[in-house]
């Protein structure tokens, strides 16, 4: 597991907020936990480049991914949290497990199609949302790093478009193939429901009951997240008909 | 849902496509079956609640190809688009959102290569028949669909008026929604032919207006924005409000006054009072060389008692489609004219697409049909009623 430094928090920078506390704690640490797998995942993406330029890139991202990561935990500190993470938590290692499956087999595009297709979706349309009823620096922070992330897949679309372009049926297969695997479990993370059990990240019971108290709820979150994929599919070319079936063939 | 226009990139299909056909879903059950078809038969369907919050976060998209046939021989392909619009958000306040859902369609079937769109529904009315608020392609137009519509309300008032022996001529017609783009092209055609006109919509500045355009005529209209202030009763009713939901209660009709529902979502209200009054939903044509979905959504996408039903405003595509005629017939806002109403009709016909049998909430309407039936149970004669 990638280590994460917690930064220092003085008592004087802390705002609190109350009894919704808790509940930005634990949004914070499944942000914080997306963010160090990502970081796990550039720096595996940096293992199988292909060339310098290759390299720098996914170093680069794995950078910064990590300091994403130390923002949100700064952003604890300051309303008086502890943010925790766990990468090894039962849905967050299922979606490592997926991209390793790519990059052992090293399959550089198919771990751009897992990272900046589907995880960033997901990334940039849940910070967005979450940015939009976050007060303060909190909100700001949310708002910048989902901008960040849709730079990343600005960065891939390209990369990814001139592949689909080569061989556009084996390139759709592969993203249907990746898509029931690392979406499926996005999915069941995004249910209203925690229908497998806890997640292991929250620090008590499941956060996402209590998501009302700070005007989100889960059924918005990964409805949003479900429209930027199709979105991003879209930019992709993917048939807009096509990806509405995988989509809507997902489990609730 | 504005930022989905500008990103959207598809390959070139396979073949090319004749038409878009943009509509949305009039009900939630209607809108739950259509996500039960692109679920497939190995995934149970969803309940109600998720399909509430899944459905608003659908961007506009194609969800099947559709081919319809000419009985001339000719076919014509195209895609269905969904604009998603949720069926209980088509009030005046999501306006924006719906319009912007509108647009994103619009953009797709651009980028789909669609050389005529028909806009359904509530899609035309959001625009108010300015068709300059959608988004400019090379080779692209669209139609609102309105004027085979009113062809196959006309039609249909005609048709039922024969069936109960009742003359035409000797009626007083209420058009409820008389100012919008069907109502109007209604009022035109079958004012005429009426002993009596009363128009009724909200805007009493557009009723004036379109009376005077029917005195000039030489008929005579009582305008109403509350259609109780009539002085007479109707025996004869068009309903092609624009309502966001069943709500009309029609209290001041004759008895077994001739009620034609033409309204998409429908615009009488179910607790309506209408024990005597024969209603008919209307505007609805048939396909009689038959049309075709991939995937399969037949009675799911056409909701209707009888085969290869379309409502008029999508089947003027597929009929322009058929003709190879792709122009933007219907434009807008109050432009149907009776004789363009006869004109499409007749370009429908050629290609065997007639008004549809008549049928209501409860099943057909017409003497001796029954739900089995298909074209070849209609005779000739139904199939050629004149506008």
């Amino acid at each position: 597991m990638e280590p994460i430094i917690y930064p220092s928090c003085s008592a004087s920078e802390c705002t609190s907020l109350g009894s919704n506390a808790p509940i930005w704690q634990d949004i914070l640490a499944q942000a914080v936990t997306g963010e160090l797998l990502a970081a796990m995942n550039y720096t595996s993406l940096s293992e199988i480049a292909r060339d310098p330029r290759e390299l720098a890139d996914a170093l680069e991202h794995a950078q910064g991914e990590r300091g994403h990561a130390a923002a949100f935990a700064a952003e604890g500190c300051k309303i008086g949290v502890d943010v925790g993470n766990n990468v090894e938590g039962k849905h967050w290692k299922r979606l490592r497990e997926a991209f390793l499956g790519c990059s052992k087999k090293r399959d550089f595009f198919g771990c751009l199609i897992v990272q900046e297709i589907m995880l960033e979706s997901f990334a940039v349309a849940s910070y967005a949302r979450v940015a939009k009823v976050a007060p303060g620096s909190l909100g700001a922070t949310f708002a910048r790093i989902a901008a960040e992330e849709e730079d990343h897949v600005d960065h891939a679309m390209a990369i990814l478009r001139a592949e689909r372009d080569l061989d556009a049926e084996r390139f759709d297969d592969k993203v249907h193939r990746l898509h029931l695997d690392v979406m499926t479990t996005l999915a069941k993370m995004l249910a209203k429901e925690c229908k497998d059990g806890h997640c292991e990240v929250c620090h008590g019971s499941c956060v996402k009951p209590a998501l009302f108290e700070v005007s989100l709820s889960a059924a918005a979150l990964r409805g949003a997240s479900l429209q930027q994929y199709l979105k991003t599919l879209d930019r992709l070319g993917l048939p807009g008909e096509v990806t509405l079936r995988w989509v809507t063939q997902l489990p609730v | 849902m504005g930022d989905a226009v500008a990103s959207l990139a598809r390959p070139a299909r396979p073949y090319e496509m004749d038409f878009a056909l943009v509509g949305h879903q009039e009900s939630w059950r209607a809108a739950s079956d259509v996500l039960a078809v692109l679920r497939g038969p190995k995934h149970a369907p969803l309940p109600d609640h998720e399909i509430k919050d899944i459905f608003p976060w659908i961007p506009p998209r194609a969800v099947c190809q559709v081919e319809v046939r000419s009985l001339a021989g000719a076919k014509a392909r195209g895609v269905y688009i969904d604009s998603f619009i949720p069926p209980d958000r088509l009030e005046a306040r999501y306006v924006h959102e719906n319009l912007a859902r509108v647009r994103a369609a619009a953009a797709y079937a651009i980028e789909a290569g669609a050389k005529i769109v028909s806009l359904g529904g509530f899609s035309s009315i959001l625009i108010e028949g300015n068709l300059g608020q959608l988004p400019a392609g090379p080779g692209t137009v669209f139609t609102t669909g309105n004027t085979l519509t009113v062809a196959f309300i006309v039609q249909g008032i005609k048709k039922m008026c024969a069936l109960k022996g009742r003359n035409l001529r000797r009626s007083t017609l209420l058009i409820v929604g008389a100012t919008g783009d069907v109502g109007s092209g209604c009022a035109r055609c079958l004012a005429p032919i009426v002993r009596r006109v009363l128009l009724n919509a909200r805007n009493v500045e557009r009723l004036e207006k379109l009376a005077a355009e029917l005195e000039a005529d030489g008929v005579e209209a009582e305008v109403a924005t509350d259609p109780e202030r009539f002085s007479g009763e109707a025996d004869l009713v068009v309903c092609a409000a624009s309502l966001a939901s069943p709500s009309l209660l029609l209290g001041r009709i004759a008895p077994d006054a001739i009620v034609c529902d033409a309204g998409y979502p429908k615009n009488l209200s179910q607790s309506a009072k209408l024990p005597l009054a024969t209603v008919f939903f209307g505007g609805l044509g048939q396909i009689t060389a038959g049309m075709s979905f991939s995937p399969d959504f037949r009675g799911v996408l056409n909701r209707h008692p009888f085969p290869d039903v379309a409502h008029g405003c999508l089947l003027e595509g597929m009929a322009l489609a058929l003709e190879g005629r792709f122009e933007p017939f219907s434009q807008g806002r109050g432009g149907i004219t009776p004789k363009r109403v006869q004109e499409i009709a007749a370009t429908a016909r050629r290609h065997g697409i007639y008004l549809a049998p008549l049928y209501n909430a409860d099943g057909p309407v017409e003497v001796g049909l029954d739900r089995t039936s298909g074209p070849e149970h209609l005779g000739a004669d139904d199939c050629a009623v004149a506008v």
